[in-house]
């Protein structure tokens, strides 16, 4: 894959966690204005190659599953990486049950390509040709930094792990995936709907320089409870602007050492005294 | 028969003609082996009389043969927005294709060439009913469906319910109610960012992100505001506004009442929706 992708994601193989790429996807959709078929197209050929890795690549049990999407100005790029059991192409299998999620995948993207990853498993790199994956690929210039968490918060393969560029699609893909895992984690609509404006805020402080700017994300679930470290807090990143808006989206925030840099810890729960604070945007239009 | 070129290039289906590399042999997924073909007689047979003696019953018995495949496809490829039945026949048209065109003397599997045939045709249905531009009718519904839903069991238990709870309570995927989320917040996002001087693009992006046609959600933010403002709106936009809003009608239901064409109904809509904003240009008051 050329260059830094734009959104990565890294959780466990189980079912459930499809939903989440999917999400991360719609937010992709959205920033680059991809049409309902191009999304269900791109949608559909994503999920197949993920619901594989969850089905197949760790028989018996679960393993990590990472996936990458990148834009360009010709196209969008989606990797599909497992570190199980590696496909077994079959020259000539006549068979013609058994699992049609490759077909399926071959009809709807441009291109697809298997290849055994490093260390084992499967990478499955599917290629959608669409001029609009141009405006993000546009505004990137020199070379990109991928600032990421350290390593040693990458998860233990429980929790979900995002980053995601620049900060206008964070915006998007933050925002979707941190309402699926609030949904996940059983908080309330209500709470869900404050996810929104804390992602928005979370890029605007943090991601840094506009066409090149990063967000990574580590969350953590238990039941209704929402653990997030954001970072990492490089140059240019100011909690000044974002301490009042941390002070009512979140339960609990701080900041953490962490190796090279510093991290924030968020966490969203529904146990916080009395209910949970009210959407922002919550009141006026819904009471009628 | 035909080819399965011709088909490809006759649905419309190959995108980007050079990008369109398959880089990959025949690979069959990690499952394979497992068929249940030994317990069923050899399909071939059957294209065999179908396409070359036009044995209906056979043509019959491929058909029920392979449409748990069409099935599943619908499955996959289809979203909730659309009815499955549907979207079922849709996908049973195109197995029929595939049947019909399959080449035996090829050698591919029939499946390799009946997914990228019946997916093709559930495409272009979506193509021709414009769903590639409009959000449909079914998602708009279900994003109001669910705001009235979180809404009446907030009351009725005491507190905003879970998004599996909605998910359960109206029978629908998470997936759907999360979108149905995002489509609210998006536009209570814009009625609290209205005001803002110079808005108005960002406003409008917001209620593209959703579709183009749900101007009740423009109702819900102009609410406040609407009954001081209505009577600057013509008599006939007022009572085509009174159509869609309070009784609920199609575009297309108000243009036959009307007299006048679907698209004009939507332009009026329109029209009315921006002089509404126009004169609502304040801020909504919050509560």
């Amino acid at each position: 894959m050329a260059g830094i992708p734009n959104v990565r994601l890294s959780l466990a193989s189980r079912p459930e966690n499809v939903l989440l790429v999917r999400q991360a996807l719609r937010g992709l959709a959205d920033t680059v204005e991809l049409d309902a078929i191009e999304l269900n197209d791109i949608s559909t050929a994503l999920s197949e190659a993920c619901n594989n890795v969850v089905a197949h690549a760790y028989p018996g049990g679960e393993g990590p599953m990472e996936v990458e999407m990148l834009a360009s100005s010709d196209g969008l790029e989606m990797l599909v990486r497992d570190h199980g059991r590696g496909l077994q192409p079959h020259a000539s299998d006549p068979t013609e049950i058994g699992g049609i999620g490759i077909p399926v995948m071959l009809a709807l993207a441009d291109s697809v390509e298997f290849a055994g990853a490093e260390g084992g498993g499967t990478d499955v790199r599917m290629r959608f040709s669409t001029p609009k994956a141009g405006v993000l690929a546009a505004g990137r210039s020199g070379p990109q930094t991928a600032e990421e968490l350290p390593d040693e918060v990458d998860g233990d393969g429980q929790g979900v792990y995002l980053a995601v560029g620049p900060p206008r699609l964070a915006r998007a893909v933050l925002t979707r995936v941190l309402a699926a895992i609030a949904a996940r984690a059983r908080l309330s609509t209500d709470r869900i709907a404050t996810t929104g404006p804390l992602a928005e805020e979370l890029v605007a402080h943090l991601a840094g320089p506009d066409d090149e700017g990063r967000l990574a994300l580590l969350a953590t679930l238990t039941p209704r409870q929402l653990d997030l470290l954001v970072g990492p807090l490089g140059a240019g990143s100011s909690l000044d602007g974002l301490a009042p808006t941390l002070e009512e989206l979140t339960e609990d925030h701080e900041v953490l050492q962490s190796g090279a840099g510093e991290l924030l810890s968020l966490r969203l729960s529904e146990s916080g005294p009395g209910t949970a604070p009210r959407a922002v945007n919550g009141g006026a239009q819904e009471g009628h | 028969m035909q080819g399965s070129a011709d088909v490809d290039t006759k649905l419309g289906w190959k995108r980007g003609e050079m990008t369109s590399t398959r880089t990959t042999p025949p690979i069959t997924s990690r499952t394979s082996g497992t068929g249940s073909d030994a317990r069923q007689p050899d399909p071939r047979h059957l294209f065999v009389r179908w396409q070359r003696d036009g044995d209906s019953a056979a043509r019959e018995a491929l058909v029920q043969r392979y449409m748990p495949l069409a099935r599943s496809l619908t499955r996959r490829y289809g979203r909730s927005s659309e009815p499955f039945e549907d979207l079922l026949q849709v996908a049973s048209l195109g197995l029929l294709k595939a049947i019909d065109r399959y080449d035996l003397e090829r050698g591919h599997p029939f499946q390799s060439f009946a997914v990228p045939t019946i997916l093709g045709e559930m495409r272009r249905y979506f193509r021709d009913s414009g769903w590639a531009i409009h959000v449909p009718r079914g998602a708009q519904e279900r994003a109001l469906k669910v705001r009235d839903a979180r809404e009446r069991m907030a009351n009725e238990q005491g507190h905003s319910p879970s998004v599996n709870q909605l998910a359960e309570y109206l029978e629908i995927d998470v997936e759907d109610v999360l979108d149905a989320l995002q489509a609210i917040q998006a536009y209570e996002t814009v009625s609290l960012d209205a005001p803002r001087p110079g808005s108005d693009e960002g406003a409008a992006a917001y209620g593209d992100s959703i579709g183009t046609d749900d101007e009740r959600y423009e109702l819900v933010e102009l609410d406040a505001t609407l009954a001081a403002v209505l009577g600057h709106i013509p008599a006939r936009e007022r009572l085509i506004l009174k159509m869609r809003y309070v009784e609920d009608l199609t575009q297309t239901e108000i243009a036959e009442r009307v007299g006048i064409s679907q698209m004009q109904v939507s332009r009026l809509l329109r029209r009315s929706l921006d002089q509404l904003r126009s004169l609502t240009h304040a801020p909504v008051a919050a509560g």
